[in-house]
C-alpha cells in the first residue's frame, strides 16, 4: 500500500487521519455494512463531491479539533468529517449528500486514528483492492454537482480555484450558515 | 506551536506565520485585552471573527479577492488563512509609486480600488475599516490583484448612509497616509461611480458622502 496519505494534525500531535482513494471497487455495500455495524471506523465519502484530498484534510482538520474541544455536532468523529464538509446543518441530508452510497463504485475513506493501518487493511481486505492515487481525486468528482450543493456563485467560480472555494466554506460553515444580520 | 513565526503584531491581533499541511498560511490570533472586562472582551472578540469569516466569504462570493480560510479556532480566538504570496500593500504601493512619478500605475491602482469597492457595496458588504493597509496588490501594474483583508469591524447594511461613511473613512484613510492624494481619491470614487450600475443607489451614496464629510463620521442625533 503505497498510495494513500496518513498525516499528523497540527494542533493534536498524537492524533492522524488517514485518507485513501479506492477509485474502482465492485460495490461500496459491503463497507457499508461493517462501518454501520461499527467494526470498521472510518468515514466513507462520495467521491463525486470531492475535487482534492486537501477538501477531506480540511474538513478532517475541522472534525478533530472539535472532537478535542467536546463541540462536534455528531456522535463520533468520522460522522463529523462528514458533516463538516457538508454545507447543510441537517445531520441526515448531509449523510445523504457526502456519504457513499452502495452501489457507488468508487470511495474516499477518511481514517481518524488508525494505529498500524488496522482498519485501512480491513478496508483494502472488504473491498478486495489497494487504495490508489490520491491525484485520481479530481478525475471522480461532478462539479456541477458540487457547485449545485455548495451553491457556488458564477462570481465565486470564475475567481478562485473550485478547492479553494470550497476549502472557505468548510472551514467557514457554522459561521456562515447562522444566519444573516448579526455581526 | 513551536515551529510559528510571528510575522506582525497590530492593536488587535498578532499574526503568525505557519504551514498548514503544506501550504503557506497566517494565524490571525486575536488577544485577551486587560484593561477591558473579560465577558465583555471575549463576546466582542467573538463577534469579531464572526464577522470578519462572514465577511470574507460574501466578499468571495461577489468575486472579490481574500485569503481562503483554513480554519477557525474560537478555542484560541483564531483564524488560519491562506497566506498571500509577494504582497505588497496598497498604502506603500502608492507610496513608491508616487516616489518614482508613476501616475499611469497609480490611475490603474484607483480603477482597481474603485471597481472593487463597488462590488463590495453592491453586496451590501460594509468593510468598517477601509484603509490602503487593508488592501493587498499582487501582479503587475497592468494587471493588479486586489485582495481585501481584515474584516474584523465589518457589517452588512443596504443604507447609503453606511456605504456613504465607508468611503469617508477610506478617504480620511487615504488623505492622512498619502499627501495631495485628494486627485487620486476622486479617480477611485470615479470609477466606484463608473462601475455601481444601481445609478440612483450610487447618487444616493456619494451624497451621503458629501453629508459625512460635512458633519463627520458620527450622525447629530440632536432634534
Amino acid at each position: 500500500m503505497a498510495a494513500y496519505q496518513k498525516v499528523t494534525h497540527m494542533l493534536y500531535p498524537d492524533t492522524s487521519v488517514t485518507l485513501a482513494l479506492f477509485a474502482n471497487v465492485e460495490s461500496c455495500k459491503n463497507l457499508r455494512k461493517c462501518v454501520m455495524e461499527g467494526t470498521v471506523e472510518a468515514a466513507l465519502l462520495k467521491t463525486a463531491m470531492i475535487v482534492d484530498s486537501f477538501q477531506v484534510l480540511v474538513a478532517a482538520n475541522k472534525a478533530i479539533h472539535l472532537y478535542h474541544t467536546k463541540s462536534m455536532m455528531t456522535k463520533n468523529v468520522h460522522s463529523e468529517i462528514l458533516y463538516c464538509l457538508s454545507p447543510s446543518k441537517n445531520i441526515s441530508e448531509s449523510f445523504r449528500s457526502f456519504g457513499a452510497a452502495d452501489g457507488e463504485t468508487s470511495v474516499f475513506v477518511a481514517i481518524v486514528n488508525d494505529a498500524e493501518d488496522r482498519t485501512l487493511k480491513k478496508v483494502t481486505n472488504i473491498l478486495g483492492r489497494e487504495p490508489d492515487s490520491l491525484d485520481l481525486t479530481s478525475t471522480l468528482s461532478d462539479k456541477k454537482l458540487i457547485a449545485k450543493t455548495y451553491r457556488l456563485t458564477d462570481d465565486e467560480l470564475s475567481t478562485f480555484s473550485l478547492l479553494d472555494t470550497l476549502v472557505s466554506r468548510v472551514a467557514a460553515k457554522e459561521i456562515i450558515t447562522a444566519g444573516k444580520g448579526q455581526s | 506551536m513551536e515551529s510559528r513565526k510571528l510575522l506582525k503584531q497590530g492593536a488587535e491581533a498578532k499574526l503568525y506565520l505557519h504551514d498548514f499541511y503544506g501550504r503557506p498560511c497566517i494565524i490571525k490570533e486575536r488577544f485577551q485585552k486587560q484593561y477591558r472586562h473579560h465577558t465583555l472582551d471575549s463576546m466582542l472578540t467573538n463577534q469579531r471573527i464572526k464577522s470578519e469569516v462572514r465577511a470574507n466569504l460574501r466578499c468571495r462570493m461577489a468575486g472579490i479577492l481574500t485569503p481562503t480560510i483554513f480554519m477557525v479556532n474560537f478555542q484560541d480566538n483564531s483564524i488560519y488563512m491562506e497566506e498571500i504570496q509577494d504582497p505588497i500593500t496598497a498604502k506603500q504601493y502608492i507610496t513608491d509609486m508616487s516616489a518614482q512619478g508613476d501616475s499611469s500605475s497609480l490611475l490603474m491602482l484607483a480603477e482597481v480600488i474603485g471597481q472593487t469597492l463597488s462590488k463590495m457595496h453592491a453586496g451590501n458588504i460594509i468593510h468598517g475599516d477601509l484603509t490602503t493597509s487593508n488592501m493587498l496588490l499582487q501582479g503587475n501594474p497592468s494587471n493588479l490583484r486586489l485582495f481585501l483583508i481584515d474584516f474584523g469591524l465589518s457589517s452588512f447594511e443596504a443604507s447609503a448612509e453606511d456605504k456613504g461613511v465607508d468611503l469617508y473613512v477610506l478617504e480620511r484613510a487615504f488623505l492622512s497616509s498619502h499627501p495631495n492624494s485628494q486627485e487620486l481619491f476622486n479617480t477611485i470614487l470615479n470609477s466606484y461611480q463608473a462601475a455601481t450600475k444601481n445609478i440612483k443607489s450610487c447618487k444616493e451614496i456619494i451624497a451621503k458622502l458629501e453629508e459625512v464629510r460635512m458633519r463627520g463620521r458620527k450622525r447629530t442625533m440632536i432634534g
